[in-house]
C-alpha cells in the first residue's frame, strides 16, 4: 500500500514544475470521476480538482438555493400531502417563479457538471458564467421572499397620490383664518296647531331670514322605508354678505344642529349683490325622541362664515416650528455635553498620553472598548433606554444624543490628540515657557482645529438624528411627525417633513462652511 | 563655559544614548558635533537644556549646575538657550510673527502671554528679527504657508527673540537643500561671531562641518570617538571618518564637488 502515495507525490512534483504559470496544484481526479462526482453532489469534482474554494462555492450555492427554493415551495403549498403535490400546486400558484428557479438550478447541475470535468485540466480552469446564473437564481428567490411587487406599486400609485401630494405640497393645512359667522333664523312649528310660533325680532339692517309656511311636517320614512317628503318651505333671508355663500342648517326642538341635505349635497345658496336670497327647503328628516312631547318648535338657520383679516399660521405651523427649534437646541445641547465629556474622555484614550505604565494602558484599554460598545449602539436604541429612564420628551432625546455623541467625540477628539506634534511643544518648551504657555502655544493651536471640525460635524449629525430621535418618544418634531402620520394628517406630517428638510439643509450648508473655514 | 563632565543618558526601554560623554565648550566657540543618526547628537544637544532629562552626570553652565536646577531656575537657564530644530518645530497654524514672539515666553508676564499679548517692545524686536533673517514681508502669513528655507529662517528669529548666550543646533540644515543650508549656517555664524554665542550644533556633511565648525566632536553609539580643532577637521582622513560614521560607511560629501 506504501508506493502509492509516493508516486502521486512525484507525479504531482513533476506536473507542477512543468507548467510555470499555473500555480495551483494538479487536479487529484480525472475528468469523468469529477463529473459523476459532481454529478452526485454539486462542487465535490471541482474540490477534488483542487479548485477549493469554487467547489464550495458551488457546493453551498446549490444546496442552499435548493433549500430556499424548498421553503418557499411548502409556504406556497404546505396543505398538500406530498412533496411531489406541493410542487405542482406551487407551480400552480407561482408558475414563472417557481418554474424559473427551478430550471435555473437544474441548469446550475448541469452546468457544474460540465464544469467539474473542465477544471481537472489547468488550461482550461476559472470561467464565471456559471456564478452569473448562481447570482441569477439568488435574485429570483431575494425577489419573492422580499415580496417585491413593482406591479402593485403602479397600480397603487393613484391611491398613494392624495396624500403623496399632500406630502409634498401641504401649505393649505399651514395657514388659516379667523371667521366670523353671520346667521339669522326662522322658527318653524311641527304640525300646525294654533298658534304659530313666535318670529325672532330683528332690527334695521340685520339679517333676516323668513320662510313661509312657519309650520309643517318633517320628512318621514313609512314602513317600507320609502320617504315620504315634508313639506316645502319657501325660505327668503336678507341684509347678509352679499355675493356670498350661505350655509342652511337645521336646529331641532332640542337644540342639535346639522345640514340638511337635498339630492345627496348640503343645502346652501349665494346670496345675491344686495345680500338676499331666495330657496326652497324640503323639511328634513329629524326623529325626535318619544319623551320630546308637547310643541315642537324647529328652527331653520341660514349662515355665513367670514373670514376677518389675513392668513394666520395653523396649528400645524405653529407646532412644527416650536418642535423644529426643540430639536434644534435639542441637538445643541447634545453636542454641548458631549463635547465637555468627550474631552476629559479624550485624554484617557489617548495611546501616546497614557503610554506611560501598565496601569494607564489599562485604562486606556479599557476607556477605547468602551467607546467603541457605545458608539456602536445606535442612538435610537439610547433613545428607548432614554425614555424609559426618565420618560417622554426632549430631554430623553438629549441623553441618548449625549451618549452616542460622548462616544463619537472621544474616540475623534482621542485621535486628535494622538497625531499632534511632539516637535512645536518641544520648541516652546526650549524658550523657557512655563506649563500653561506650552499648552496655550503648542498645545491648544494644533487642537483647535479638529476639535471645532469635529464638534460642528457633531451637531450637524445631532440635529439630523434627533428629528429621528423623536420617533420613539425621544421629543422634537419626530415625535409630532409620528403623530401626524399616525392621524393620516399628511398635510401637517408634509409641513413637519419640509422643515426637517430645509433645516437639515440650512445646516449642512453651515457647518461644512465653518469647518472649511477652520481647517 | 560650558562643562559637560560624564554625561550619561538611558532611555526607559533601555537604551543607551550616552555613555560618560565629557567635554568643554568655551564662550564664542562653533562646536559642531558629527555622527551617524542614533549616535546621540540630539539627546546630547536635548540633555543640555533639559528637553531630555540626563541619568547621570553634570551639566556646567558658568559653574551652575543646570541638571539640579528646579523648575523655575531651568526656565531662566533654558530662556538663555536658542534652540534650531531639524524639522523647524513652528507651530505652523499660528502667524509667523506669533511664533517668533514665542521666544519671549521665557521672559514675560505668563498670564496676558497666554492670550497672545505680547508688550509693544517685544513685537519691535520681533519685526527687526525677521528683518535680520530677510522675510519681513512674510510676518503675517502663517507659518504652514512658509517654504523650508524660510521656516528654518523663523524658528531662526524665534531663537534671537531669547537673546541667547547659547545656540542648541539639532541638524538645523538636514531638510534644506545644500545652497540654503549655506544661508542658514551664516545666520548662525554671524550670531556666533558679531555677539560670541556659543553654538552647539550638529550637523551630517563633512564640507559644512569643515567650512564651519571651530571645534568638532564626533559621537558613536553614544561615546565620544574624535575631538578635533578646525585646523584638524580640515585634515581629517576617510579612516577617521569611518571611525565616526562606522566602517560601512562611505564619506559623505554632497556639497563638496560644489568647491
Amino acid at each position: 500500500m506504501e508506493p502509492i502515495p509516493e508516486i502521486k507525490i512525484k507525479k504531482k512534483k513533476k506536473r507542477r514544475a512543468r507548467p510555470k504559470q499555473g500555480s495551483t496544484p494538479k487536479s487529484i481526479v480525472s475528468a469523468p470521476v469529477a463529473a459523476f462526482l459532481s454529478a452526485i453532489i454539486p462542487g465535490l469534482g471541482q474540490v477534488l480538482a483542487t479548485q477549493f474554494s469554487r467547489g464550495l462555492l458551488l457546493m453551498a450555492a446549490f444546496f442552499s438555493s435548493s433549500g430556499l427554493l424548498a421553503w418557499r415551495v411548502y409556504l406556497l403549498a404546505h396543505r398538500e400531502p406530498t412533496a411531489m403535490a406541493m410542487f405542482s400546486k406551487a407551480l400552480g400558484r407561482r408558475p414563472f417563479f417557481v418554474g424559473l428557479v427551478m430550471g435555473s438550478i437544474f441548469l446550475i447541475w448541469l452546468w457544474n457538471i460540465r464544469d467539474a470535468a473542465r477544471q481537472t485540466r489547468p488550461e482550461r480552469r476559472g470561467g464565471v458564467g456559471i456564478f452569473v446564473l448562481v447570482v441569477f437564481v439568488f435574485f429570483s428567490l431575494g425577489w419573492q421572499i422580499s415580496e417585491i411587487n413593482p406591479y402593485k406599486a403602479i397600480t397603487d400609485l393613484p391611491q398613494a397620490l392624495p396624500p403623496l401630494s399632500r406630502v409634498l405640497w401641504p401649505w393649505k393645512a399651514a395657514f388659516t383664518y379667523r371667521t366670523e359667522t353671520v346667521k339669522a333664523h326662522a322658527n318653524i312649528l311641527i304640525g300646525c296647531e294654533d298658534p304659530l310660533p313666535q318670529q325672532p325680532e330683528r332690527g334695521p339692517g340685520e339679517p333676516y331670514l323668513k320662510s313661509d309656511p312657519t309650520c309643517g311636517e318633517l320628512s318621514r320614512f313609512d314602513e317600507n322605508n320609502n320617504v315620504i317628503k315634508g313639506t316645502v318651505l319657501t325660505i327668503e333671508g336678507g341684509n347678509f354678505e352679499p355675493n356670498s355663500e350661505a350655509q342652511i342648517w337645521w336646529v331641532d326642538s332640542l337644540g342639535n344642529e346639522f345640514r340638511p341635505r337635498q339630492e345627496g349635497q348640503y343645502v346652501s345658496v349665494t346670496t345675491d349683490s344686495e345680500g338676499s336670497f331666495k330657496l326652497e327647503l324640503v323639511m328634513p328628516y329629524r326623529l325626535t325622541p318619544p319623551s320630546a312631547r308637547g310643541r315642537q318648535i324647529h328652527k331653520v338657520e341660514a349662515r355665513q362664515v367670514e373670514r376677518v383679516g389675513g392668513p394666520i399660521p395653523a396649528e400645524p405651523l405653529r407646532l412644527t416650528i416650536s418642535r423644529m427649534i426643540e430639536t434644534i437646541f435639542m441637538g445643541m445641547m447634545a453636542t454641548i455635553f458631549g463635547i465637555v465629556l468627550a474631552i476629559p474622555i479624550s485624554f484617557l484614550a489617548a495611546r501616546n498620553l497614557m503610554s506611560g505604565s501598565f496601569i494607564t494602558m489599562g485604562i486606556y484599554y479599557i476607556t477605547r472598548t468602551i467607546l467603541n460598545i457605545v458608539r456602536s449602539i445606535e442612538p435610537l436604541i439610547w433613545a428607548l433606554v432614554a425614555v424609559v429612564w426618565v420618560g417622554l420628551g426632549p430631554f430623553a432625546g438629549i441623553i441618548a444624543l449625549t451618549i452616542h455623541s460622548v462616544a463619537a467625540l472621544g474616540k475623534l477628539y482621542s485621535e486628535a490628540i494622538e497625531n499632534i506634534d511632539r516637535g512645536p511643544i518641544e520648541a516652546i518648551q526650549a524658550t523657557g515657557a512655563n506649563r500653561i504657555q506650552t499648552i496655550m502655544f503648542a498645545v491648544v493651536p494644533q487642537m483647535i482645529s479638529p476639535f471645532v471640525s469635529f464638534s460642528i460635524y457633531r451637531w450637524d449629525i445631532n440635529v439630523r438624528m434627533s428629528t429621528v430621535i423623536g420617533l420613539v418618544g425621544g421629543g422634537g418634531i419626530g415625535f409630532i411627525l409620528v403623530q401626524y402620520i399616525r392621524l393620516l394628517d399628511y398635510r401637517a406630517a408634509g409641513i413637519a417633513v419640509w422643515f426637517i428638510a430645509l433645516t437639515v439643509a440650512i445646516l449642512d450648508y453651515v457647518s461644512s462652511e465653518i469647518r472649511s473655514r477652520f481647517v | 563655559m560650558l562643562e559637560v563632565k560624564n554625561l550619561t543618558k538611558i532611555y526607559e526601554d533601555g537604551t543607551v544614548a550616552l555613555r560618560d560623554v565629557s567635554f568643554q565648550v568655551e564662550d564664542g566657540e562653533f562646536l559642531v558635533i558629527i555622527g551617524l543618526s542614533g549616535s546621540g547628537k540630539s539627546t546630547l544637544l536635548r540633555c543640555i537644556n533639559r528637553l531630555v532629562e540626563p541619568t547621570e552626570g553634570e551639566i556646567l553652565w558658568d559653574g551652575e549646575d543646570i541638571t539640579s536646577a528646579d523648575p523655575a531656575q531651568l526656565r531662566k537657564i533654558r530662556r538663555q538657550i536658542g534652540m534650531i530644530f531639524q524639522h523647524f518645530n513652528l507651530v505652523k497654524r499660528l502667524s509667523v510673527t506669533s511664533n517668533v514672539l514665542s521666544g519671549r515666553l521665557g521672559y514675560v508676564n505668563p498670564w496676558s502671554s497666554i492670550i497672545h499679548r505680547f508688550p509693544q517692545r517685544d513685537r519691535e524686536t520681533a519685526g527687526k528679527a525677521l528683518e535680520k533673517v530677510g522675510i519681513a514681508d512674510q510676518a503675517h502669513k502663517r507659518a504652514d504657508e512658509l517654504s523650508g528655507g524660510q521656516q528654518q529662517r523663523v524658528g531662526i528669529a524665534r531663537a534671537l527673540m531669547q537673546e541667547p548666550r547659547m545656540i542648541l543646533a539639532d541638524e538645523p540644515v538636514a531638510s534644506l537643500d545644500p545652497v540654503l543650508a549655506h544661508t542658514i549656517l551664516g545666520y548662525i555664524e554671524r550670531m556666533n561671531q558679531e555677539s560670541k554665542i556659543m553654538v552647539l550644533c550638529s550637523l551630517h556633511y563633512l564640507d559644512l562641518v569643515q567650512r564651519y565648525a571651530t571645534r568638532v566632536i564626533g559621537l558613536r553609539e553614544g561615546r565620544i570617538v574624535y575631538r578635533g580643532t578646525r585646523e584638524e577637521i580640515r585634515k581629517m582622513t576617510d579612516e577617521e571618518f569611518k571611525e565616526i560614521y562606522g566602517e560601512e560607511a562611505e564619506r559623505i560629501s554632497a556639497g563638496r564637488r560644489e568647491e
